[in-house]
């Protein structure tokens, strides 16, 4: 068996929109003669669209009408249509992220791009979703070696670090190509970000709009700027405006990293050398991966390229952002998709006594999401046990049942998201204790934790698995 | 140590070696009571065992009260088979000891022994004995009837008397006599939508370490489908085929048969469910569906069983299994 979905990824960032169309093979790994073991086995991106300017109205709103335009005409270029695609994300990254209508435009875009196509935000799911589009969790996995990502675009830099193929920690840094402007025939300063001027004043470098400059005078400014990304990755102890360049953390940094990559529209200008003016895009960007390429970031640590540059974000949210459940499910009820219901993941805690504190974690835990006394909807999360006793399944079926009482009143399903291999069984057992009549939908083999929200599409390959994508939704 | 204990222990050692042979001969009168030297030598092997000082710190207690110390205090060595061998590596000085493990998460073949010369290291060897015993142990011994009341099966045997018979005659694994046949039809729904059974095959510690787990996930997925597990069957000196027996006999829509598997050096404790759509002597074999590998450390117990009921639902409304059904 060898089953297709069409998926499709859209990032809209702060100078450019793109979008691309991945096919994700699926195939049953087991044998015959065991339970089924459905895999995503290969992705390809099969389109890339052109790259647009994000379109921004007059008020500095984002133009939705736009937008759509732009998703219409290149599904028509592919040959496609709405009904073809099964899943994808769009994304919605950088300065585009702190518009006013930024979530609105982004969920009404979802929506318009296809059923099952979710919406997703937060600097570090876009320095995830970048690492993942630019091969780097692959690199990591296939030389068992740690490996950090940084993406590097227009506003920030996306740092995200793993190791074989674990995601270890991602962090965020107020840099990058489009910080100062340059007028590409005058070449006189058009724009300078606010924390850019701070970092300049604080080194007391002459910077200034209007200011007419060469390669040579922003030569020290850029110098600092890679400076703090040095520092960011380990390589030179942090300064005093680290703290201020990180937009909401850094790496943790407890680690030696061994291969560093890059993605972004400045990666291009690491990897390779410019041709013609090097204002050409009217910003720093060429200058700024120059200097990158001339630094310790790239003698010191072990230079992997980067599968995909500028497009990185938007293959990542295509490719990588789509996952598969557990291929033993439990779930009665057929109203996919379902989309951005929030993860409340209790503690090994929780889960270790009986029952009866599972159920008081939950039905405790549970009032953080309430909005004016109104209960949203809500998967709870368990780590479960691997190869429990029925006993056991009993008891997490118990506490869960007794915990999601006022979930109970809710015409939603019940969603229960389990690490371990459990979830038929516990979902069956929690269906028995609910006496058949309310639907329940327990998935095994994902892993999330608390801030993460899920969406579950329809059932895929016979009914055996469902899609699914975690992320967050996270606002600057 | 001084000389008199070291003297006292290679006596004893010698006694156990030669069986109870006279000790006068080399005693003198500071050794040990000739009586007293053979009790010495059963508990000495358990005391030598011990790599701590406890071993150099006994012989300085009297005879007598060193083996009232042995019966006292129950020790037991550590049962090796409960090491993790996918947590264990090995090799000393491993260039990559992480990426070595890394490996070894993926398999569970017995990689990264290291070697002492040649050979393998001696926990290697024991652990390889060891699994080696657990695998014939799980052929050659039996479900408990105690469990088999526990569990509540209706107990039946096949035409084979003991386990060499069952062992050379496959044959009469998969028969049974015409009494057993009617006290199946006795003890049984006729015409059920499902009848399962349960064989011990040739792993009898497959069926005590999974049954309880998986035969209340199996008939709880029935009920939610609506069908009735009714009476389990237990199957002594069980083959596969014998469920076209039971098939035959009950005239079930299904009959779905756990069987302990051919124990492996990975596990003993392995167990397969078969299941067939209105199973009969003389059906073809593509006819039966299995699902393997269920054990701790493969496809959990519970899980399986929930599994299965589905797929027994599915039977039922397809009307076939095997290579007929597409799943």
């Amino acid at each position: 068996m060898n089953e297709q979905l069409l998926s499709v990824g859209i990032d809209m960032g702060t100078s450019t929109t793109q979008l691309v169309l991945s096919k994700l093979h699926i195939e049953n790994l087991a044998s015959s003669f065991t339970v089924p073991r459905l895999v995503i086995t290969n992705k390809e991106v099969v389109y890339r669209s052109d790259i647009c300017f994000t379109p921004v109205l007059a008020d500095n709103r984002i133009d939705m009408i736009q937008i759509q335009q732009f998703v219409l005409e290149q599904y028509e270029k592919a040959g496609i249509t709405k009904e073809d695609i099964q899943t994808g994300a769009v994304i919605i990254t950088g300065e585009t992220a702190r518009k006013e209508n930024a979530n609105e435009v982004l969920q009404s875009l979802s929506g318009f791009a296809g059923d099952f196509v979710v919406a997703t935000a937060g600097p570090d799911l876009e320095s995830i979703i970048a690492a993942k589009g630019a091969g780097a969790h692959t690199y990591s996995k296939d030389r068992s070696t740690s490996i950090v990502n940084i993406d590097i675009g227009g506003g920030t830099s996306n740092l995200a670090l793993f190791a074989s193929g674990d995601l270890l920690d991602t962090g965020c840094l107020d840099i990058g190509g489009r910080l100062i402007k340059v007028d590409q025939n005058s070449h006189e300063i058009t724009y300078i970000a606010p924390k850019i001027k701070q970092l300049a004043e604080r080194r007391g470098i002459a910077l200034a709009l209007g200011q007419r400059v060469t390669p040579v005078d922003l030569e020290p400014i850029i110098g600092e700027m890679v400076k703090l990304l040095e520092e960011s990755v380990g390589l030179r102890p942090l300064s005093d405006f680290y703290d201020t360049i990180v937009t909401n953390k850094g790496l943790k940094l407890d680690r030696n990293i061994a291969s560093i990559s890059f993605s972004g529209g400045v990666a291009d200008y690491i990897y390779n050398d410019a041709t013609g003016d090097v204002f050409q895009y009217g910003d720093i960007g060429i200058l700024l991966g120059r200097a990158i390429a001339d630094s310790p970031l790239t003698k010191q640590l072990t230079v992997a390229r980067a599968v995909e540059t500028i497009r990185a974000t938007v293959v990542g949210a295509g490719s990588h952002t789509t996952e598969i459940s557990g291929s033993t499910i439990t779930y009665t009820d057929e109203s996919f998709p379902i989309k951005s219901v929030p993860i409340l993941k209790l503690s090994v805690s929780d889960e270790s006594g009986d029952d009866e504190t599972l159920a008081r974690a939950i039905t405790d835990k549970l009032s953080w999401f309430k909005l004016n006394n109104d209960l949203q909807q809500v998967a709870i999360a368990i780590e479960g046990k691997s190869s429990p006793s029925f006993q056991e399944v009993q008891k997490y079926a118990r506490g869960l049942h007794k915990g999601m009482a006022e979930l109970l009143e809710q015409q939603y399903p019940l969603i229960v998201v389990v690490h371990h291999d459990m979830a038929k069984v516990l979902g069956q057992t929690l269906y028995a204790l609910l006496d058949y009549k309310k639907d329940v939908i327990c998935l095994d083999s994902v892993v999330v934790d608390n801030g993460d929200y899920i969406d579950i599409g329809k059932p895929i390959a016979d009914g055996k698995v469902l899609p699914i994508v975690i992320k967050t939704l996270v606002f600057h | 140590m001084n000389e008199k204990d070291l003297k006292s222990m290679i006596e004893s050692i010698l006694n156990e070696m030669v069986g109870n042979a006279p000790a006068e001969t080399s005693s003198k009168p500071a050794a040990p009571a000739p009586s007293a030297a053979p009790s010495v030598a059963v508990a000495e092997p358990a005391q030598q065992a011990q790599p701590t000082a406890s071993a150099a710190a006994q012989p300085t207690m009297a005879p007598q009260e060193q083996m009232q110390e042995q019966v006292d205090t129950g020790e037991c060595l550590d049962d090796i088979t409960e090491i993790n061998l996918r947590k264990l590596l090995l090799v000393d000085d491993p260039e990559d000891r992480e990426g070595y493990l890394k490996m070894k998460e993926k398999t569970p073949a017995r990689l990264g022994v290291g070697r002492a010369g040649p050979r393998y290291k001696t926990i290697t060897s024991l652990r390889f004995r060891a699994d080696h015993a657990a695998a014939q142990d799980a052929v050659f011994s039996y479900v408990s009837e105690d469990f088999v009341k526990e569990m509540n099966l209706v107990a039946v045997e096949t035409l084979c008397s003991h386990k060499d018979e069952y062992i050379t005659r496959p044959d009469l694994g998969r028969q049974f006599s015409a009494e057993t046949v009617e006290y199946i039809k006795q003890n049984t729904t006729k015409q059920a939508k499902v009848q399962i059974m349960v064989g011990d095959g040739l792993s009898s510690a497959a069926i005590e370490a999974n049954l309880r787990d998986i035969v209340p996930a199996i008939t709880q997925g029935l009920k939610m489908y609506g069908l009735d597990a009714g009476n389990i069957l237990f199957v002594k000196h069980c083959r596969v085929p014998s469920m076209d027996v039971i098939g035959d006999a009950t005239e079930a829509d299904v009959v779905c048969l756990l069987v302990g598997e051919r124990p492996g050096l990975v596990t003993a404790e392995s167990m397969s469910a078969y299941i067939a759509y209105k199973p009969t002597v003389g059906m073809p074999e593509a006819r039966r569906t299995v699902i393997s590998n269920i054990h701790s450390g493969g496809t959990p117990a519970v899980e399986a069983g929930a599994h299965i009921a589905e797929l027994i639902k599915t039977m039922i409304d397809r009307k076939a299994s095997g290579i007929d059904l597409k799943l």
